[in-house]
């Protein structure tokens, strides 16, 4: 799979084909033992590389593991697939290698990383998958912004290293024991404090808010298979990382899970709101991961929460909603990047106001992208619908059942999980209809074309899987051995059915038969142009407003005059931007202090001699003063 | 035969003039007495290597003895005494960190602090009052000296009297202390040697070849060939 590195400049497209095919084949093998030992098979142990001491690489592949490096499995293998015809287009020539092989490697570090038996393992190859990303993402090197999305995203994933390595650090430091096991006891502060690290770490992977700005500069940036592998597969490493060292390691008390479900909340709700504003398409779907790992991590922190107030069967209701919400994130969010990637490719833009009636032009991408818009929006009987339906379940059960102040912080959280749904749906509506719609806003929706058969049956795959689970959903829970109180999906999904066809029926024999033929209503305009039609921004305007005060909009106001009692206007500026709000008082304001405080380290290198020698000359003196005092 | 207790006086009176010279070192800034202080200091580190072959009867003290004259009482000595009889500056006045007089209270603090450390670390093993253990406190401090000088002092040919301060102090621990094996301490002095070489291109810039040197020295004036 790695034939590509090898191959070098040798720009040959059958070597990336092969090398894409290979990638297909080995995806279709890992699923095959993963659904085994999802179905009842036995762990798997393997040691790979154990010297004496401490350090040792090992992977244990368990139900968790085998679910998560599934998701890989299916994600990896439909976009190997779009990428075989995606790659030819790509600019880059003979880089078009390193892109495939890097993207392999990418594949194989998180494989890898859910497989580790030992946090060494874990920690080796989560450093892999942040190198091989990162590579990935500054493909397009010279593009305009990929530079500075590039160390966005090196900075903040080596600031999530930083946080698991730190964790890890401490653990060692609890146990003296990298391997990734129980801790007996009531949590230490030195335990607490390796929750803490790691949460931070996951959370900075994951994208969750305030954490998340390196994604919106990321994916756009990125080629749209990586822009895929990201958001559907590497933020759920972060999730395997949360979920496995929670389950396996700690014992995690109340205010562990009220810390997650508050982040998760936060993120679903910031996270839909900010990708209503939105009109880049890339950067709108990874605001909308965003939102997704926020509900995620709503039914992982319901889960410790409930698993604290000792109701087990309601936690792990809300666990599987968690997971089975990462498989459906995964599936639904890849074939909206590779189908937003495949209209990208059409139109030449990610500028959804200069889109606009792709669904003349590309029938079957709009029908694979409405399919990824209807999971994403939970709309029933979609997969996106019945892993949020389980979280759902598990708020309405359990607010009956915790303490009052819980209850209290359930309920909120209850009512912004209900909202963040019927956003993501106003959100996505805005999508569809602005990007496949009405008539071509601009030139290059007029001139585009539909894509390649390759480039739709890795999304044509993921649609069905998106269907597929929805309607099985309860079937394919009871086949994990799980017993959910969640209705049956094939059954909601006749019924649905049942009553477009009646409804249909209705219409047909209630309607009249005449057929009129004419333009819609325009204001009185003699004929309708792209321009008059309602545009994404006019969509979004009233939600704009109903969340301004989120939203910190920033007014300025530049005038020059020529006199100075400022009577005589000569010129002027007057500007109405939306305020980065993280960016510009977190993220810059942390910077700054950190290139104060290099700047003043840095004088430390002052280049000269003398300054070396007195460094020198003092350590040797506290290491003389350090030895008469240490004897 | 001379009686070992007046070998023994004698040597404190040579440790006691080698820290007078390294002292001088540190706070003169005549650039062209410094060479003549090196060679006394030199020569006072002979004498030792001297009197100790008298107390233990090692021939390798004699070796180093007669090295240690031949090189830095002889050969380094003569060969930096030419540079500075050739080069125009005469005096060093600029310093970095320390002026000669903080330098000066420096060095006894550090002396203080090496010989606190070594009634540490000795705790017992040998008295405070013993003789070698005085050589060990006096040749650490002398090293720590010569390193304050490579700091403090700005010019080049200063810089590198301060090294070879700090070697004498290196030999005088290994002579009282850990005595270094002859072969090393022969290859340190070729070190000092070279290094000595070398310090005639850092003087006026190390982008420059030899012939280029010279023809620098000859445009700023650096070099007098006719001199009087």
């Amino acid at each position: 799979m790695l034939i590509p590195l090898i191959a070098g400049h040798r720009d040959r497209n059958v070597i990336r084909t092969a090398s894409l095919s290979l990638t297909i084949l080995a995806s279709a093998l890992m699923a095959v033992p993963a659904i085994a030992i999802l179905l009842g098979g036995d762990p798997v142990a393997i040691t790979a590389y154990a010297p004496a001491g401490l350090f040792s690489i090992g992977f244990f592949i368990d139900k968790l593991a085998a679910f998560f490096i599934l998701i890989i499995a299916v994600v990896s293998a439909c976009i190997a697939l779009y990428s075989i015809e995606y790659v030819k287009h790509m600019e880059g020539e003979s880089r078009r290698n390193l892109f495939c092989g890097c993207m392999n490697l990418f594949i194989f570090a998180m494989v890898l990383v859910v497989a580790s038996a030992n946090t060494i393992a874990f920690f080796l190859f989560w450093e892999l998958m942040a190198a091989s990303s990162f590579l990935l993402v500054m493909y397009e090197y010279d593009g305009r912004g990929t530079a500075r999305a590039g160390i966005f995203y090196f900075v903040m994933t080596h600031l999530s290293t930083l946080f698991v390595l730190f964790g890890i650090i401490l653990l060692w430091v609890e146990t003296g024991s990298f391997a990734i096991a129980s801790l007996t006891g009531a949590p230490t502060l030195m335990v607490t404090l390796a929750f803490l690290s790691l949460f931070l770490g996951f959370s900075i992977k994951g994208g969750i808010i305030p954490f998340h700005k390196w994604l919106p500069y990321a994916h756009p940036a990125s080629p749209t298979p990586i822009s895929a592998l990201m958001s559907a597969v590497m933020l759920k490493i972060a999730v395997y990382g949360l979920i496995r060292f929670l389950i396996t390691v700690f014992s995690p008390e109340l205010w562990w899970g009220i810390l997650i479900l508050v982040f998760g909340t936060i993120s679903g709700v910031l996270g839909v709101i900010y990708a209503l504003k939105e009109h880049n398409i890339k950067a709108m779907l990874a605001y909308s991961s965003i939102e997704n790992i926020g509900i995620i991590f709503m039914g992982i922190g319901l889960f410790v929460i409930l698993s604290a107030a000792d109701l087990p069967l309601l936690a792990t209701i809300a666990l599987l909603g968690a997971l089975f919400h990462s498989l459906n994130h995964a599936i639904f969010k890849s074939l909206l990047f590779l189908t937003a990637g495949s209209v990208i490719k059409a139109t030449h833009t990610r500028n959804i106001e200069q889109m606009g009636g792709l669904i003349h032009r590309m029938p079957k991408t709009a029908g694979l992208f409405f399919v990824g818009s209807l999971g994403v929006a939970a709309i029933p009987p979609l997969n996106g619908f019945a892993s949020e339906l389980l979280i759902l379940i598990a708020f309405f059960t359990s607010v009956t059942e915790v303490e009052p102040l819980v209850k209290v912080l359930l309920f909120v959280c209850l009512a912004l999980f209900a909202m963040t749904s019927a956003l993501t749906t106003s959100c996505f509506v805005k999508a569809f209809g602005t990007v496949f719609l009405g008539m071509p806003r601009s030139a290059r929706g007029e001139n585009a074309h539909e894509v390649k058969a390759l480039m739709l049956i890795g999304p044509g795959i993921l649609a069905v899987a998106c269907v597929f689970l929805g309607l099985f959903a309860l079937q394919i829970i009871v086949w994990a051995g799980f017993s959910v109180p969640m209705p049956d999906m094939l059954l909601v999904g006749l019924l649905l059915i049942l009553m477009l066809v009646l409804t249909y029926v209705a219409l047909y024999f209630t309607s009249p038969r005449t057929i009129r033929v004419s333009d819609t209503w325009g204001c009185g305009a003699p004929s309708q142009k792209a321009g008059s039609e309602y545009t994404a921004h006019g969509f979004s305007q009233p939600l704009f407003m109903i969340f301004s005060s989120l939203y910190r909009t920033q007014i300025t106001n530049d005038r020059e005059f020529y006199d100075e009692p400022r009577a005589i206007f000569k010129s002027g500026t007057a500007e109405i931007r939306l305020l980065k709000v993280f960016e510009e008082y977190i993220y810059l304001p942390i910077a700054m202090q950190f290139r104060r405080l290099a700047t003043t380290i840095a004088r430390i290198q002052n280049g000269c001699l003398d300054t070396y020698v007195l460094y020198v000359f003092i350590t040797v003196i506290a290491l003389l003063v350090f030895l008469g005092w240490s004897v | 035969m001379i009686d070992p207790i007046i070998v023994t006086d004698l040597i404190r009176v040579f440790l006691v003039f080698i820290i007078i010279t390294a002292a001088y070192i540190i706070s003169t800034r005549n650039l062209s007495s410094l060479v003549t202080v090196y060679a006394v200091q030199s020569l006072a580190l002979v004498f030792i290597a001297l009197l100790l072959f008298q107390i233990e009867g090692s021939t390798t003290l004699l070796a180093i003895a007669a090295l240690t004259f031949t090189t830095k009482v002889l050969i380094i000595p003569h060969f930096i005494g030419t540079i500075q009889e050739k080069i125009r500056i005469k005096s060093d006045i600029q310093f970095h960190f320390l002026t000669p007089i903080k330098s000066l209270f420096l060095s006894v603090v550090l002396m203080l602090v090496v010989y606190i450390t070594f009634v540490e670390i000795m705790d017992g093993a040998s008295a405070p009052d013993d003789l070698f253990f005085f050589g060990a406190v006096i040749g650490i401090s002398m090293m720590l000296m010569g390193m304050m000088i490579i700091f403090s002092r700005k010019r080049a040919l200063t810089k590198v009297l301060g090294f070879l301060s700090m070697e004498n102090g290196a030999l005088l621990f290994g002579l009282f202390i850990t005595e270094l094996p002859f072969m090393i301490e022969f290859l340190v002095v070729i070190d000092l040697i070279i290094l000595v070489l070398l310090t005639t291109i850092l003087i006026v810039g190390l982008d420059s070849t030899i012939e280029d040197y010279h023809e620098r020295l000859q445009r700023f004036h650096l070099w007098e060939d006719d001199l009087p």
